[in-house]
């Protein structure tokens, strides 16, 4: 479905901006909510997320001393605008694409890791030891994940011929689920959005146990916020993504909203099941397993797209 | 194993060191030794794997009140460290004067004495030689030095005399 | 980041206030990246003067006094004072109420050891296991409030025997509570010992042989997991456990995860123990009649509390107020292996190992009489009572 919007609209109304930021705190919530029942408990209400974003904005924010003020302030800026970006290129709600050209889905790539970035630099800002830390820990958990999310997307590209999101959605639509014939870069993709968004088991970059809040420890009222938004933000775009590329494409809004939450109800209950990792165990994990198993499933496409042609 | 037995190889191992003995209950024994045998003491237990130091008790024992006129007698300090070994426990007495209260520290031996150490000396005013770490464990960092408070002379802080203590 | 580079050691403090420790205590760990080179602690940020406190109470008035020590073994410190009282008087307690105060103690035990579980799974950023455990505990905190009336503190002795009795109607519900708790038990079991990624975060992590915890003087779990045997319920039994012996669990490994295993099979022991002193109760009196005065004379009376061994010394001037009551609590012992075997480990495990001794800080801080700061004035006990009074008036 296209959109016969204004750009503007498009661009600060729906479906980026505020629709955006509105879905991302839903999304938020029924995370919350999916892992609060999995763990036999009550769970937050449906506006706790706003009632929180609310609760920031109205706080007081405090520049400790010692951090660069001006980049205090701009990377939640930053990193927020850069999520919001990345949702112009994918198939937000099923509509198509605001804008589309051959390689978006590289720049959606560096658009989301740029929050990252971000969020580590915050830390790093910082003289606190627990934001250095988790400044540490998050750059680290970027450069093992980053690699194996990349090629689990790259996937679907080559299987559809084309670099462009939009190209790749109307792809999926037409062909069996590409689920079904990349498994591995779907499990890969889908574990790697829950490393970009530092959901547990790997959220050693901000375990509350050791280091407080990692990176984001000394940010209060708006910067928080403004993190918190992108990363909802994020989690949307990141399962929209990949049920735009693995669950046969977003048709519709329909089609958006049942396979985004299906695929929201596999990653609470991943992240019910599983113990923190250790970030040297992260590490490991996506080096000797993760680009392991990208590296096989892309063998398997260029191998079978030599093959195919044969029968 | 045999209670009685159990005892009086404890007892053994300290007979060189012993000033007097006695059996307050039937699973406990009494050792006296002087404060410059202790070490000496604790190191024959330990050499003989005779149970484990379970802890340290600081006693104050003041002078009894007396009559006026007369001089009062030094009070005293004393400190039990009590074995155990399974029902069994050994206890070995040191006596110390309230104007010399040192003695030498067992942490060389039984490293985990540290932190019974550094309690006696923070509450009792015990100075312990030796004693590989003595920096506050349990009282406020704004104590003042000198008033310990498991002693019997300290009853609280009077309001006005701590104000120019602090 | 100036700071950083002037000192060359990057010390993380963990405490007084942190996440991980929702108990006042201090650490510094200096980390050079993320593996620990030295570790130091500070105790005593909630001193309260217990030890000092008894000394100015009737023998009646510190058994409410010291059952407030601690908030999850109040039981077992009362048992220990009691018993300690009892022999200086010369006093059997009956043995009906010697086996209650031993159900009520290993109840206790259940409930501290699931809340150990829980505590030691959210450091670990297990959260669905600590939220599973914390739930399940509820009933052994039921069975507790149903038999005392209250959740925490029991109040179950009294200098003598026991308060309460346990009816046909208490025993079948403490009976059906052991059911499901035992159900559950074993599936923690399994749950710890299978989970893969748990299993990474507590095999070889802590490991502390058996002749470095004799040497550092570990006692409790902490002691047994690393193979040895001592458990005073077992080495000098005391009040039921005479009649009903238990079983020591010990694990040879010495790594948090023997820590994990020792602590859920004794829970396993303990619904055994229960059960079976709950099928031969003995019949008879609740409390023998004990004087107010305690004759002169000293003794010393140890238990098996949740965390290890308990140690009290009671001394009596023959009046109606002790003269000295010392009290050695079991995680003063285990500090000093923590201190030990955090060292060469990753900051990452630094939690969990700390967990791993189930640390009790009011265990700890005991000793001090309290004090408040207001207008540079410092208060004594009795001017916070008569402000107290005062101010709610």
């Amino acid at each position: 479905m296209n959109l016969p919007l204004p750009s503007i609209i498009l661009l600060l109304f729906f479906p980026g901006g505020l629709f955006l930021i509105a879905s991302g705190l839903v999304y938020q919530w029924a995370d919350r909510k999916l892992v609060a029942r999995f763990q036999n408990r009550i769970g937050p209400r449906w506006f706790q997320p706003l009632a929180d974003v609310f609760k920031l904005l109205a706080k007081e924010e405090i520049v400790p001393t010692g951090a660069i003020k001006g980049l205090f302030h701009g990377l939640p800026i930053v990193a927020l605008a850069s999520a919001l970006t990345a949702a112009l290129y994918v198939p937000l709600a099923g509509f198509n694409a605001s804008y589309s050209f051959q390689g978006d889905l590289i720049v959606v790539f560096y658009l989301l890791s740029v929050l990252t970035i971000c969020i580590g630099l915050a830390g790093a800002n910082n003289i606190s030891r627990f934001s250095i830390i988790g400044a540490t820990r998050t750059l680290t958990q970027i450069f093992s994940y980053e690699a194996p999310f990349l090629l689990a997307l790259l996937g679907p590209a080559i299987a559809a011929g084309s670099w462009s999101i939009s190209k790749i959605n109307i792809y999926a639509q037409e062909n069996v689920w590409l689920i079904l014939a990349q498994p591995i870069g779907f499990v890969v993709a889908l574990i790697g959005l829950m490393g970009k968004l530092e959901l547990p088991p790997f959220d050693a970059p901000e375990a509350e146990t050791e280091i407080v809040a990692g990176a984001l420890t000394e940010y209060s009222g708006r910067g928080l916020a403004l993190f918190r938004i992108g990363k909802d933000v994020e989690l949307v775009i990141g399962l929209t993504l990949i049920s735009a590329l693995y669950l046969g494409g977003l048709a519709n809004p329909l089609d958006f909203l049942w396979k985004t939450v299906v695929l929201l109800l596999v990653t609470a209950g991943l992240q019910a099941l599983f113990a923190r990792l250790r970030i040297d165990q992260t590490v490991g994990m996506w080096w000797r397993v993760g680009a392991l198993l990208g590296l096989l499933q892309l063998l398997a496409i260029i191998l079978g797209r030599l093959i195919g042609p044969l029968f | 194993m045999d209670l009685d037995k159990v005892l009086l190889e404890g007892e053994n191992l300290l007979q060189p060191w012993t000033v007097s003995t006695s059996r307050p209950e039937e699973n406990r024994s009494d050792v006296v030794v002087a404060r410059e045998n202790l070490h000496a003491a604790v190191e024959a237990i330990k050499d003989a794997g005779w149970g484990y130091l379970t802890a340290i008790t600081g006693l104050d024992c003041p002078a009894p009140a007396v009559a006026e006129g007369e001089p009062a007698p030094e009070g005293n300090l004393e400190l039990l460290y009590h074995f155990c070994n399974g029902l069994a426990v050994v206890t070995l007495r040191v006596s110390l004067p309230y104007g010399d209260p040192t003695l030498p520290s067992v942490c060389d031996l039984l490293p985990y004495a540290t932190l019974y150490e550094r309690e006696l000396i923070e509450l009792f005013g015990v100075r312990i030689q030796n004693t590989p770490d003595t920096s506050r464990l349990v009282l406020p960092d704004d104590w003042p030095d000198g008033i310990y408070p498991l002693r019997k002379a300290f009853t609280g802080f009077a309001a006005p005399a701590t104000e120019e203590k602090e | 980041m100036p700071t950083q580079e002037q000192n060359q050691k990057f010390i993380v403090p963990i405490g007084p206030q942190h996440p991980a420790l929702k108990e006042p205590g201090h650490f510094e760990f200096t980390v050079d990246g993320e593996i620990v080179t030295a570790a130091s602690v500070r105790l005593g940020y909630v001193h309260r003067g217990i030890e000092k406190g008894t000394e100015d109470r009737t023998w009646t008035q510190n058994v409410y006094l010291l059952e407030r020590i601690c908030g999850i073994c109040s039981h077992v410190h009362v048992t220990a004072y009691v018993v300690a009282v009892e022999q200086l008087a010369k006093v059997q307690a009956p043995p009906r109420a010697e086996a209650i105060r031993t159900i009520v103690a290993e109840l206790e035990r259940i409930h501290s050891h699931m809340l150990w579980l829980g505590v030691a799974a959210h450091e670990g950023g297990f959260d669905s296991l600590f939220m599973y455990s914390w739930r399940d505990r509820e009933t052994v905190m039921d069975i507790l409030e149903t038999i005392s009336g209250n959740r925490v503190h029991y109040s179950a002795n009294i200098l003598g025997g026991v308060k309460f009795d346990i009816d046909d109607q208490k025993r079948d519900f403490i009976l059906k509570g052991l059911e499901f708790l035992e159900e559950r038990t074993n599936h923690y079991m399994k749950i710890v010992t299978t989970d893969e990624t748990f299993l990474g975060r507590t095999r070889n992590i802590g490991t502390m042989t058996k002749e470095q915890a004799i040497e550092l003087g570990a006692v409790g779990p902490t002691a047994r997991a690393s193979g040895v045997t001592i458990d005073i319920r077992d080495s000098a039994p005391y009040s039921a456990y005479k009649t009903f012996p238990v079983n020591v669990i010990t694990d040879e490994t010495g790594d948090l995860l023997a820590r994990f295993v020792v602590r859920i099979k004794e829970l396993l022991e303990s619904y055994r123990l229960i059960r079976e002193i709950l099928d031969h109760m003995p019949e008879g009196e609740l409390a023998a009649r004990i004087p107010r005065r305690i004759p002169a004379g000293e003794t010393i009376h140890r238990v098996e509390a949740p965390r290890g061994e308990l140690f009290y010394y009671v001394k009596s001037g023959g009046g109606d107020k002790p003269e000295r009551i010392k009290v050695r609590t079991p995680s003063l012992c285990n500090w000093s292996s923590v201190i030990n075997f955090a060292v060469g480990h990753k900051l990452a495990d630094m939690p969990m190992i700390l967990a791993g001794i189930d640390p009790c800080f009011s265990c700890n801080d005991r000793l001090i009489k309290i004090r408040r700061a207001n207008q540079s004035q410092v208060w004594t006990w009795e001017d916070l009572r008569l402000h107290g009074i005062e101010y709610y008036r």
